[in-house]
């Protein structure tokens, strides 16, 4: 009986911590496309982020803000809108991390530069548009960023047409992505197993989600 | 003999709650550790099985909302469409956090409620929950035209009135339910003493303590009476010292219809009601704003009272899952006499902790139940 109970509190228990824990809900989706920016040295000087918003996000982040003509956002009416949305990624570490040779780095980037929106007025979308420099240049074998929600409040994926480039980089370099794979929707809770595991560890065939692979030889 | 048995019984109890409480830490934990570490480290929790295919669901019905919006522009019967997406995504997300499923339960258990009262809160919070959504958007971009920044921060006030609400909740809770456990422990001690001196009367040094406490359980029969003398007891104290609000925990039988309906009967929830279903929920806002922008506002309005509909019901299926595990305890304890009763006003003052921790994690932004994109 004892153990009934002790198991009845447990169920109950679990059934809060499961609701807390199933903590991943998105309101908003956003389709990337990356790029990296090489210097001629062969060094990568920024990341480059072109990120789409899905339509409902759109229209709610457009809600109240003058235009022109109806249906349509010219870049300049956009303008301050981006700057509240740098602005406030910064909180979020742009939600871009890098990985320099195998070794994690803490404020990677500086602030964002060339940041502007774009509206669609045919898919009724905006795209943010961003650029985030790496504070040094950097000179790495391997290079690896990551973009994601660590609370999944935002979904990341990765556009269909062209979710990489590497501009100006040295022609042996090679890229690989990592999409959060497994098909299943939604595809961006793939997880990195090694969240428990150390430090040294944690990139030893960690699955995780949309990663950029950069390898100059 | 009897003693022993007892403590361990007690011991056994308090293993329980531990057990509860670590594996309540641990499902606030993944947001705590993402806060912590800003950088890298941490990644959305895993979601397979069961959680991911809720997740999978809610999403994929979030997304159809806007098609659906779209085509009830043209096509009337899309309507229905959008009203069955919206009820079956407020089922799939209201299993997500926020929505005060943890809150409501964690009352519930604390404040021994009935599971019909706990469907009533749930239902009310998810109404109120819906009618402040329509509010904020009816009001401020209807009306005002006001910008989603502007929507965001007036939501981001309200968030910061609801959490500090389920702190006082919990406080409230914590103070009532506090002084019942002491009570309790104080009731079983003497109890115990009394046994004591019955069994192997070397308990002389207890006396005066002892006699300080005959007034609550006469020493002697304590053992015959069992439960009762307990109960009786501790219902006379409800009525002496506690608030009206209250339910007496000592109550062995749960609340009469007559209680419920008396004086400070339902509207004694209402605060329960209000610190849950103060905040909106962020995908009825951007729904209703999207739709706004369709020129379907009403259709966003409806569509976001379905949504509470179903979120009420996922609530409400975890609030009365809550009260049946704390009416199964209860069942088991009553089977111990003092130490039975003694574990039920620790569960509840537990509870009542709890209530409070959620309340200030999410007020400090340990935990985040919702976040509205990027503004």
């Amino acid at each position: 009986m004892l153990y009934h109970f002790v198991l009845l509190m447990t169920v109950l228990a679990c059934g809060l911590a499961v609701n807390e824990r199933a903590q991943a809900h998105p309101h908003v989706w956003v389709t990337m496309a990356e790029e990296l920016l090489y210097a001629p040295d062969g060094s990568v000087t920024g990341v480059r982020n072109a990120w789409t918003f899905d339509d409902m996000f759109s229209a709610y982040a457009t809600q109240g803000l003058p235009q022109k003509t109806k249906g349509q956002f010219t870049r300049d009416e956009l303008q301050s809108l981006a700057k509240v949305n740098v602005e406030s990624l910064k909180e979020y570490a742009y939600f871009t991390y890098a990985r320099i040779d195998g070794k994690r780095h803490r404020d990677a980037f500086t602030d964002p530069i060339d940041y502007y929106l774009d509206y669609d007025p045919k898919e009724t979308v905006l795209t943010l548009h961003f650029t985030l420099p790496f504070k040094t240049p950097v000179k790495a074998k391997d290079l690896q960023v990551e973009i994601y929600d660590p609370e999944f409040f935002i979904d990341f994926g990765f556009a269909e047409k062209d979710p990489v480039r590497l501009v100006g980089a040295p022609t042996p370099c090679t890229f690989s992505m990592q999409k959060p794979n497994d098909g299943n929707f939604p595809s961006s809770l793939r997880l990195d197993q090694a969240f428990q595991t150390s430090e040294a560890n944690a990139g030893m065939g960690a699955n995780f989600a949309n990663k950029i692979s950069v390898t100059c030889p | 003999m009897k003693c022993g048995a007892e403590a361990a019984f007690a011991r056994r109890i308090a293993l329980a709650v531990i057990i509860i409480a670590v594996a309540l830490a641990a499902g606030a934990a993944p947001s705590a550790f993402a806060q912590a570490t800003p950088f890298g480290a941490p990644r959305p929790p895993e979601a397979t099985g069961l959680t991911g295919w809720i997740l999978a669901q809610q999403s994929h019905f979030y997304r159809a909302l806007s098609g659906l919006v779209r085509a009830a522009k043209t096509d009337g019967s899309a309507f229905w469409g959008l009203i069955g997406i919206s009820f079956s995504y407020g089922i799939f997300h209201a299993a997500g956090p926020g929505h005060g499923k943890a809150v409501i339960s964690s009352y519930l258990v604390a404040n021994e409620e009935t599971w019909r009262r706990g469907i009533v809160l749930s239902f009310a919070s998810a109404l109120l929950q819906a009618v402040t959504a329509v509010v904020i958007v009816g009001i401020a971009a209807v009306l005002l035209g006001a910008t989603a920044k502007m929507m965001g921060d007036t939501v981001r006030v309200i968030e910061i009135v609801s959490y500090a609400l389920i702190v006082l909740l919990g406080a409230r809770l914590f103070w009532v339910k506090g002084r019942g456990f002491l009570r309790t422990l104080h009731e079983v001690r003497s109890e115990a003493e009394a046994h004591g001196r019955a069994d192997h009367d070397h308990h002389a040094h207890a006396h005066d303590r002892k006699v300080a406490h005959r007034n609550h359980c006469g020493h002697d029969d304590a053992h015959a009476r069992g439960l009762a003398c307990d109960h009786s007891h501790a219902h006379d104290h409800h009525h002496d010292e506690e608030d009206e609000d209250v339910l007496p925990w000592g109550h062995a039988h749960g609340p009469e219809p007559e209680e419920l309906a008396g004086p400070g009967g339902w509207h004694r929830g209402l605060s329960a009601i209000v610190a849950v279903g103060l905040r909106p929920c962020s995908g009825a806002i951007i729904v209703l704003v999207f739709a706004l922008a369709q020129g379907l506002f009403l259709a966003g309005v409806a569509s976001t009272f379905v949504m509470g509909l179903g979120t009420a019901i996922t609530v409400a299926a975890i609030a009365t899952l809550a009260v049946a595990a704390r009416a199964a305890a209860k069942r088991v304890a009553s089977r111990r006499a003092g130490y039975g009763t003694l574990a039920m006003r620790g569960i509840e003052v537990g509870a009542a902790v709890l209530v409070m921790a959620f309340g200030g994690l999410l007020l400090t932004g340990y935990m985040v139940s919702e976040r509205m994109g990027m503004f």
